[in-house]
């Protein structure tokens, strides 16, 4: 799992997703100011910053589960509106959301697919086809080397570790364009975290879908992203490329303080200075 | 990373589910895994009890009793079931179960509209009720208990204001009523010809409903939305399920049904009394699901239960009456089943975290 591994994106590889200049308030509330994300087809982005930074809102407005006050977000080059996570889940972007969303009191299998059951029709009633929602849940998730008891446990007798590879699971089987992950390392043990991990950097290998990582520490997530956004009281103060920086540095700019001016400064020191690796006192 | 789990099967560690070995774990699992088994245990004990005090319980004019009661009761514990597992409540079934009917028979004297078709009326009264307390709850964010509090106390207003609270006579439509719950059934009938069939006509109507519920909510779509919305509303909602509309439909479920069972009781009895349904028949509907091992925390909960738990109740309140106790004693014995069924509930869940069964 070393950053050299994988190639970086080529530059010229086509933008999937732009969220261009979102706002939004919740009441008295400023979440997120003027905030322009670009995702290209295939890259790992990660989204970093403090709590109440405004990183879920941001995501959660993409998922169509809230409604931005202004901007505008452009999908496969064409301007969309989410109404519901629904209709985003429906063109292809799936998140799994920090509380995971899900449902203790139905079996892996059937969190599997609630919200695109399979079904079967037995004397003209449309009726859940459990059989092969059972199949299908436990063929993809030996694919994925998740290990749990069993499909047919209810999902609130799995370890923190087996919900959250249950939930990755379930947003990767559709094939989605764009897969985001809020905070997927949350309350999860190094081990466990390992296994996660490896499955985002296996699809980032494959470049085959496009990810937004959000993450509230970037050095556990460093060598599995291609760039690093980072967000500070709902503005992104610094878009990074991971093959061009290193976690050092990046935990400099953040140490120096998080004021936006001080960050901008920060980064182009990075640019202009051979000597700031030297200077231990900022 | 694609490494096979097959091959770990036989080297895993004795952690995480345990397997049950001794009968007694055995019995614990069936008891925990199907709700419904504990709940039928207490009420096979019940008719044993009930019949070695008095040996006419089982005889076909006393458990037809029961099982009209039965029938009653079940009919709306099931659509409470059904709420109760979205998380929410409804405490104005008591009053739909007086209005439905006494609209059915007001339109029919008054306007000469078939019963069958001002039965079908009544009950899409009932319905529209439900959409109007599911509304109210889901959009103006009251919680279901108060909005159907509310509601309760103005149907039974409306009810008791149409007409004077005085019962109507029912019209008689044959096959309408001997079909929708008349009893026929005379001792000089046998027990399995049509007349007999009719003593039970509102208990096998209610375990049609029953039936059809457990497959509703176990083997379609919108059962396992409704289990979502119950069990993590917001995860639900998060991964795409409409979590409004199905506590409104489920709001109307229990209106229909609601409405249903008084349609079944005012032909039962050829009359339409304002005060058939009220509070207590609410109270007994709920106590009948939560006797069946629906929590009243959402997420969980059985169709199979809550005619179980219908059973109990019409059992309790019949039994005790025959064994010549006071009707009033019958509370007591059916507060401290309410309570016994609770306690056991949570101790079969408790069981079920700590052992992983």
């Amino acid at each position: 799992m070393n950053q050299k591994d994988i190639p970086a994106v080529n530059p010229n590889t086509p933008v999937i997703l732009e969220m261009n200049h979102i706002s939004k308030s919740f009441g008295a509330v400023t979440a997120l100011v003027d905030v322009s994300i670009k995702l290209r087809q295939g890259e790992v982005l990660a989204l970093v910053g403090d709590n109440g930074a405004g990183k879920s809102t941001l995501i959660k407005i993409l998922s169509g589960f809230h409604h931005p006050d202004s901007g505008t977000i452009v999908y496969r080059g064409n301007e969309v509106h989410f109404g519901s996570p629904r209709e985003a889940r429906a063109q292809g972007i799936e998140t799994v959301y920090q509380d995971l969303a899900l449902i203790n009191d139905l079996s892996v299998y059937h969190n599997m697919f609630v919200g695109r059951e399979y079904h079967k029709r037995i004397l003209g009633l449309k009726l859940l086809d459990n059989r092969k929602m059972r199949d299908l849940a436990q063929t993809y998730l030996n694919t994925l080397g998740i290990e749990i008891p069993s499909v047919n446990s209810m999902v609130d007798l799995l370890s923190g570790g087996q919900r959250q590879s249950v939930a990755v699971a379930r947003s990767i089987y559709s094939s989605p364009t764009i897969l985001v992950l809020d905070e997927p390392l949350a309350a999860l043990g190094v081990r466990e975290g390992a296994h996660v991990l490896g499955l985002i950097q296996n699809l980032r290998r494959q470049r085959s879908v496009s990810i937004i990582l959000i993450v509230h520490n970037y050095n556990q997530v460093f060598e599995v992203c291609d760039r690093i956004n980072f967000l500070h009281s709902g503005e992104i103060v610094l878009d990074a490329s991971t093959s061009e920086t290193s976690e050092e540095e990046l935990i400099r700019i953040v140490k120096s303080g998080l004021g936006r001016e001080a960050i901008a400064a920060a980064a182009a020191e990075i640019e202009t200075s051979a000597e700031w690796r030297e200077d231990k006192e900022i | 990373m694609a490494q096979t789990t097959h091959t770990s099967q036989a080297t895993r560690r004795e952690v995480g589910i345990k397997v049950p070995d001794t009968a007694f774990e055995r019995a614990l699992v069936i008891l925990s895994r199907y709700r419904e088994a504990s709940i039928a245990v207490v009420a096979i004990v019940l008719v044993i009890y009930f019949q070695s005090g008095n040996t006419a319980f089982l005889s076909s004019q006393e458990l037809s009793v029961v099982l009209r009661d039965t029938g009653r009761f079940g009919l709306i514990a099931v659509a409470e079931v059904m709420l109760m597992i979205t998380g929410e409540i409804d405490l104005s079934v008591g009053s739909t179960f007086s209005l439905a009917p006494y609209v059915m028979v007001l339109m029919t004297i008054g306007w000469g509209v078939p019963l069958a078709v001002s039965a079908v009326a009544g009950v899409l009264l009932g319905v529209l009720i439900g959409v109007v307390n599911g509304i109210i709850t889901v959009r103006f964010r009251v919680p279901s208990l108060i909005t159907t509090v509310g509601t309760f106390f103005l149907l039974q207003g409306v009810v008791v204001s149409v007409y004077n609270s005085q019962p109507i006579v029912a019209p008689v439509q044959e096959p309408f009523n001997e079909i929708f719950g008349e009893n026929l059934y005379s001792p000089t009938d046998s027990i399995w010809s049509w007349h007999g069939l009719t003593a039970f006509t509102p208990f096998l109507w209610t375990a049609l409903v029953v039936a059809a519920m457990a497959l509703v909510l176990n083997r379609t779509t919108f059962g396992l939305h409704t289990i979502a919305t119950g069990s993590n509303i917001v995860g639900a909602k998060e991964i795409g399920v409409r979590t409004d509309r199905i506590k409104v439909y489920n709001f109307m479920i229990a209106g229909g049904f609601a409405a249903a069972a008084g349609v079944i009781n005012t032909t039962q009895f050829a009359s339409a009394d304002p005060l058939a349904g009220g509070p207590f028949l609410t109270l007994q509907a709920i106590a009948a699901a939560v006797i069946g091992g629906t929590s009243l925390l959402g997420g969980s909960g059985t169709a199979i239960g809550a005619l179980i738990g219908a059973f109990v109740v019409a059992t309790l309140n019949n039994g005790l009456v025959m064994m010549g106790a006071q009707a009033t004693v019958s509370d007591i014995y059916l507060g401290a089943a309410i309570i016994l069924a609770m306690m056991l509930n949570v101790q079969v869940d408790r069981m079920r975290a700590r052992r992983r069964i």
